[in-house]
């Protein structure tokens, strides 16, 4: 079986790991063709780049080296024949196919702004998108010479990018026409938390206001006009204002697209013989965006094609696909299933929030019977990670569900590390022995004067010696303060 | 004979720590003390304390027993306990084959026992079926240090190395409650506020890293390895290796760093529960430690809680990938370790008590290695045995069709210790013969067709294999109960029977040069050690131990300082991506179960629940519930709970503490019958290593309403009845 993929991307190139791990029988003789001439990296990691953490070499994947494996880089898919089965690429070459699958990703929306179009859809010197490992480049290049960037659109990725040129140094301020931040997690209450942690890290954060049009002399950026009239001057423009999927070639090739391309719960599109996932594939339950559901949908298409299913995995059902959680250094945001202000009503739903803005932290779960269906954590720290492994796994909720929204404090027995005074009698002193305060104040009161009399009498200290220190302090309180002995 | 008066130098009879003690024997009992030694420095915990109460245990067996027609088990001679088992044996033998005889050994034995029951095995009784208990407990870590390293020895290093370390990252080991006195070498750590301890509970080890002596790293239970790979993935992408040392050291890092480049700590957080902070602290910590970037040094060590897992050897495949990447491995103040369980885990995995080697670590399917011990056991190599079933396969495959019909066990006491116990019990009862060589009637024992009463301890010579791969004299300090026979005249007397070929010494000394014969020239080589070298010297050596023509091998405190015994000399990144754990969590079973041991108990506590001090202190079994799952449940402390999986229940008394998280509960392991949490747990294996799933499966909790507390049951039992230390009522 000639087994093609289009697109070696995050979701390809794991595609392709997934279905020759699987193919143990030989089946597949497996073609990758894709656009971009390195090797496949995890876009989700250039943020890290651009702020100057990672460098460009660590955000290299798996590259499967496998005889049956043929990777065509830096080669473009121009067309394809669904009549012949064949996939024609820019370059004239034609590869037969008797399964196809479109991987083709999405590319940064670039919104019609005036200034913007530079002719022939190219960008004027200053702006950019981030979505590829070119894009990362230029950025970091631009930042060396900007005096404030100026990020359009505050979604993860424009959170992100603004966070990651503010760790370079370069001030940065966030243009967002919506009315709340990452409008599609947050709603207006979380959004106000989370601005106004942002002028700590650098981003100074332009919420309900629009750019109108980019000012550019020269062919060189020089700033931003906001809708409000105001002019941010800047030489640096990042665009995150969303993305559109790459729908060229199944468009031309008759494939129902709308969005995406139109698959069914399993990737097939209308052609049997050719599947899509990742960004420019639109499944019935709608794209996240997020690389977890592209990952979710390569297995899946794996097991469908070789015939193989794996045991049921707590993130294969369906839950777990879309915990969000914002790479941004000071700022802690991590939203997962129903969250933001423009969800619908339910009435099977039960919202418990922690309204905490003054101390920047402000937590939301959504219940639904026993199940924890979404949260929104901004400032959360731990609790958004408990959360996450309890909205993954289906956990189910405590009987009330506001412990959800907070770390209990500790409960346990205190070890003995308090002061010998307050230490209560069955406080263990000495572990390895199994000593109690209580045991030790006994062999006191039977004579033991020495930490050495203390350890003949009750083996306190004769295991890891640890508690050493304890037993000295226990021993000079009871010098001093031993009760009268206690006619037990 | 009398035993002079002064005391006898010798070492405890539990965990892989081997605490040096001097046993006196004072009107006729053995009195225990701690002896100065680099690894416990005089310190014995509660069970090393009290360890002589064993020796007196009032149900000790002193007499062979055979089950008679009536089904009872009933007293007989040696000469008719022997004959019967060889008679039985034989008929087995002639009617289904060598390999229906199949022989279960454990970490416990010495190592001259562990090398004897190897050779009985292939050569007494033919059989390829051997495998021992050491395949729950070091198997995994085995299987990732063979492959990545070249050589398994549990630490490569001297446990007192780890004093010198500003970070130690461990993962999966609760040493404070499994060999306390091992948590004096982490001192260095704490006070450098570099101790990282990775446990889905907050054990009495991850308190040692509170108050600024480090960090506790809480995972969700099975997703140790996604936790590991997060550290790779921030050494890798922060740029924290040792570039030098990978580039001339090791293979394969590439692959190593391809596969970090996916698990981004914001992935790992939402799959492990352990948050972005948390895991870059540990890796910023365990990175300023390290050499090459002018630290004192870090270590990575693991244990059980991420090697039984299905993927163990994965697991234990990254931590190596992350003390590789970190430059640690082979260099003298840090390196990677695997802390051994059993007493004589080390040993008793290198002289040929496992289903696929031979002694000297050597592989069962090399060649050369036959050659060489079927001229050390004076056999034609041709008669050696291939590749046995791994334990959890054998044990599967008792009494059932192609499977054994017999069982000879020495040192375990599987219907405790083995997952899905009651399927294992099912599995022996199906057996034509199963016996059982025991000190104690233990709950195996208790199902035997034949038991014979055995020595311990203090009651015979030979020689343990300590978690750091030093051997250490075991001495006798008192005579055995009289009817009770050394486990090496056993297998020379059913040799005889048997009419098996070869020589079947049964003094320990002279197995021992056998067994240094045997392992010359393997990886694992004593052959330049005896009892009188290790007695004059009164010093315990290192393998590997060569023999010399002239000055006597100092033996090998540190590994790999030069090179890998790898074909290129180089250590490996072996890479393997998370899958999992078996049986994730869903509605019918929300709650995660993971199993562990407490301070007063080894293992199946055959040994320890007969000691009052330490039944007393730790009486029954329990299982820990955090409040909030508590409250879910209606538990309050004290409840008696029923945790229930797919494979079956155990019921236990409730501990309500925050020390788990909510999502989880845990069980201590060391009790028999419906308290008993191997019951539950699961018995899927991992691919490599053959390792069973103890430390994570999916449960039900609930509450047993039942007003009536546990019943306690004496602390021993007799033979013949079902009793067990601890009784719940059903």
């Amino acid at each position: 079986m000639r087994l093609v993929v289009i697109g070696n991307g995050l979701v390809g190139s794991r595609f392709v790991e997934d279905v020759l791990a699987r193919d143990t029988t030989g089946k597949y003789d497996v073609t990758v063709i894709g656009a971009e001439g390195c090797e496949p990296y995890n876009r989700v990691l250039l943020s890290e780049v651009v702020a100057g953490r990672y460098d460009l070499t660590s955000l290299t994947l798996p590259s499967p080296d496998h005889p049956r494996l043929t990777v065509l880089r830096g080669t473009s898919a121009a067309a394809v024949d669904r009549e012949d089965r064949v996939v024609t690429t820019t370059d004239g070459s034609r590869h037969r196919y008797d399964q196809l699958v479109l991987a083709t990703g999405a590319s940064a929306r670039i919104p019609p702004l005036p200034g913007l179009d530079h002719g022939g859809g190219t960008l004027p010197v200053g702006v950019h998108a981030l979505r590829t490992i070119d894009d990362a480049r230029e950025i970091i290049a631009a930042t060396l010479n900007a005096r404030r960037a100026v990020v359009l659109g505050a979604g993860v990725l424009g959170i992100e990018a603004a966070s990651a040129l503010a760790q370079r140094g370069c001030p940065v301020t966030i243009v967002h026409p919506a009315d709340a931040l990452m409008e599609r997690q947050l709603d207006t209450a979380a959004s106000t938390v989370l601005a106004s942690a942002m002028p700590h890290v650098g981003i100074t954060p332009r919420i309900g206001v629009g750019a109108e049009a980019a000012i550019v002399a020269d062919g060189r950026l020089t700033g931003i006009r906001l809708t409000d009239g105001e002019v941010v001057e800047s030489d640096l423009l990042v665009v995150a204002t969303g993305t559109t999927a790459n729908l060229g070639i199944a468009h031309d090739a008759g494939l129902p697209c709308e969005r995406g391309v139109l698959v069914d719960e399993a990737g097939m599109t209308a052609d049997r013989r050719v599947f899509a996932i990742g960004d420019c594939a639109q499944p019935p339950e709608g794209a996240t965006g997020l690389v977890a559901q592209g990952w979710d949908q390569a297995r899946a298409l794996a097991e469908r094609l070789t015939g193989t299913s794996a045991p049921a995995r707590p993130d294969r059902n369906g839950s777990g696909l879309d915990v969000v959680r914002v790479k941004a250094h000071g700022l802690d945001v991590v939203t997962m299933g129903v969250c933001g202000g423009a969800r619908p009503e339910d009435r099977r739903q039960r919202t418990l929030r922690l309204s905490d803005p003054d101390a920047g932290r402000h937590v939301e779960v959504v219940v639904e019977g026993d199940r924890l269906v979404g949260a929104t954590c901004v400032g959360a720290g731990q609790v958004a990670a408990d959360l996450v492994a309890a909205y993954t796994r289906r956990t189910p909720v405590p009987r009330d569900p506001a412990h959800l929204l907070l770390n209990a404090l500790a409960t346990s027995a205190p070890m003995a590390s308090g002061e010998p005074e307050t230490l209560p009698d069955d406080a263990t002193v000495c572990r390895c022995n199994g000593v109690t305060k209580a045991d030790l104040s006994a062999a006191h009161a039977c004579g033991a004067r020495s930490v050495e009399d203390l350890a003949a009498a009750t083996r306190a200290t004769t295991g890891c010696g640890g508690c050493r220190d304890e037993v000295c302090g226990l021993l000079d309180w009871l010098d001093t303060h031993a009760p009268a002995p206690s006619p037990t | 004979m009398a035993r002079p008066p002064q005391a006898v130098a010798s070492h405890c009879p539990y965990c892989a720590l081997q605490c040096a003690q001097s046993l006196t024997l004072c009107s006729g009992t053995v009195e225990v003390a701690g002896r100065d030694f680099p690894t416990n420095r005089g310190g014995l915990c509660q069970k090393g304390w009290t360890s002589a109460a064993v020796l007196r245990a009032p149900d000790r067996l002193t007499t062979p027993l055979v089950r008679g027609r009536s089904g009872e088990i009933e007293p007989t001679s040696w000469d008719a306990a022997l004959d019967l088992i060889a008679m039985r044996l034989k008929e087995i033998r002639d009617t289904h084959g060598p390999d229906a005889v199949a022989v279960f050994g454990g970490g416990g034995l010495t190592n001259e026992k562990a090398y004897q029951l190897g050779k009985f095995a292939r050569i007494a009784l033919g059989t390829a079926n051997i495998d021992y208990n050491g395949r729950f407990c070091m198997s995994s870590a085995v299987a990732a240090m063979n492959r990545s390293l070249g050589v398994d020895r549990g630490l490569p290093f001297p446990l007192t190395d780890l004093g010198g370390a500003d970070a130690i990252l461990l993962l999966g080991s609760n040493l404070a409650e499994t060999m306390p006195p091992a948590v004096a070498h982490l001192a260095g750590a704490r006070a450098a506020g570099g101790l990282i301890v990775v446990d889905p509970r907050a054990s009495a080890t991850a308190r040692l890293a509170d108050d600024g002596a480090g960090l506790h790293l809480q995972p969700v239970p099975g997703t140790d390895l996604p936790v590991l790979l997060g550290l790779l993935h921030v050494v890798f992408a922060e740029g924290l290796t040792d570039a030098a040392y990978v580039a001339q050291r090791t293979t394969g890092a590439e692959d190593a760093r391809r596969l970090a480049a996916s698990w981004w700590p914001a992935r790992v957080e939402a799959v492990t529960g352990v948050s972005e902070v948390q895991l870059r602290a540990a890796a910023h910590h365990l990175a300023a430690a390290s050499p090459s970037r002018g630290g004192s040094g870090a270590y990575v060590l693991t244990g059980r809680g991420v090697e039984q897992s299905s993927q163990g050897t994965a697991t234990v495949g990254a931590a190596i990938n992350l003390a590789l990447a970190l430059g640690l491995v082979g260099r003298v103040g840090s390196g990677y370790g695997a802390i051994t369980g059993q007493g004589n885990g080390q040993g008793g995995r290198e002289h040929g008590q496992k289903s696929d080697q031979l002694p000297g670590y050597r592989m069962i399917d090399d060649p050369a290695a036959r050659a060489h011990v079927a001229d050390v056991w004076g056999v034609d190599p041709a008669i050696i045995p291939g590749k046995g079933r791994p334990a959890v396969e054998l044990l599967d495959s008792l009494g059932r069709e192609g499977g054994p019909r017999a069982l000879l066990v020495h040192g375990a006491n599987l219907r405790v210790s083995a997952p899905n116990a009651r399927h294992v019990t099912d599995r022996l009862d199906a057996l034509d013969l199963l016996v059982v060589c025991d000190v104690v009637p233990s709950e195996t024992a208790q199902r035997a067709d034949v038991v014979l009463p055995v020595l311990q301890w203090a009651e015979e010579e030979g020689t343990m294999t300590s978690l750091e791969g030093r051997i250490l004299r075991r001495r006798k300090a008192i005579e055995p109960p009289a009817g009770a026979r050394s486990e090496l005249w056993v297998w020379s007397e059913l040799a005889s029977r048997l009419g098996a070929p070869g020589v079947w010494e049964i003094d320990a000394a002279l197995v021992f040069d056998e067994l240094a014969r045997a392992s010359a020239g393997g990886r694992a080589d004593y052959s330049g050690l005896s009892h009188a070298r290790l007695d004059a010297e009164d010093a315990a050596v290192h393998w590997p131990c060569p023999a010399t023509d002239g000055v006597p091998h100092p033996g090998t405190p540190r590994l790999f300082l030069d090179d890998f015994p790898t074909p290129d000399g180089r250590a490996r990144f072996v890479v393997a991506d998370d899958v999992g754990p078996a049986e994730a969590t869903g509605p019918d079973a929300p709650t995660h179960l993971v199993t562990g041991r407490v301070l007063q108990h080894y293992q199946s506590g055959a040994q320890t629940r007969r000691v009052a001090e330490l039944a007393g202190a730790s009486p029954e079994p329990f299982v820990e519930v955090h409040p909030v799952l508590a409250d879910r449940h209606g538990i309050e402390p004290g409840d008696l709970v029923e945790v229930t999986s797919a494979r079956g229940s155990a019921r236990a008394i409730a501990r309500v503490t925050d020390a788990v998280r909510p999502d989880t509960v845990f069980m201590p392991f060391h009790w028999a019958g419906v308290g008993s949490a191997n019951r539950v747990t699961n018995d899927v294996t991992d691919p490599v290593s053959g390792m069973p799933e103890f430390k994570v499966c999916a449960v039900t909790v609930a509450r047993l309403d039942l007003a009536a507390p546990p019943t306690r049951a004496p602390a021993t039992t007799g033979l013949g009845r079902a009793a067990t230390a601890t009784e719940v009522p059903t």
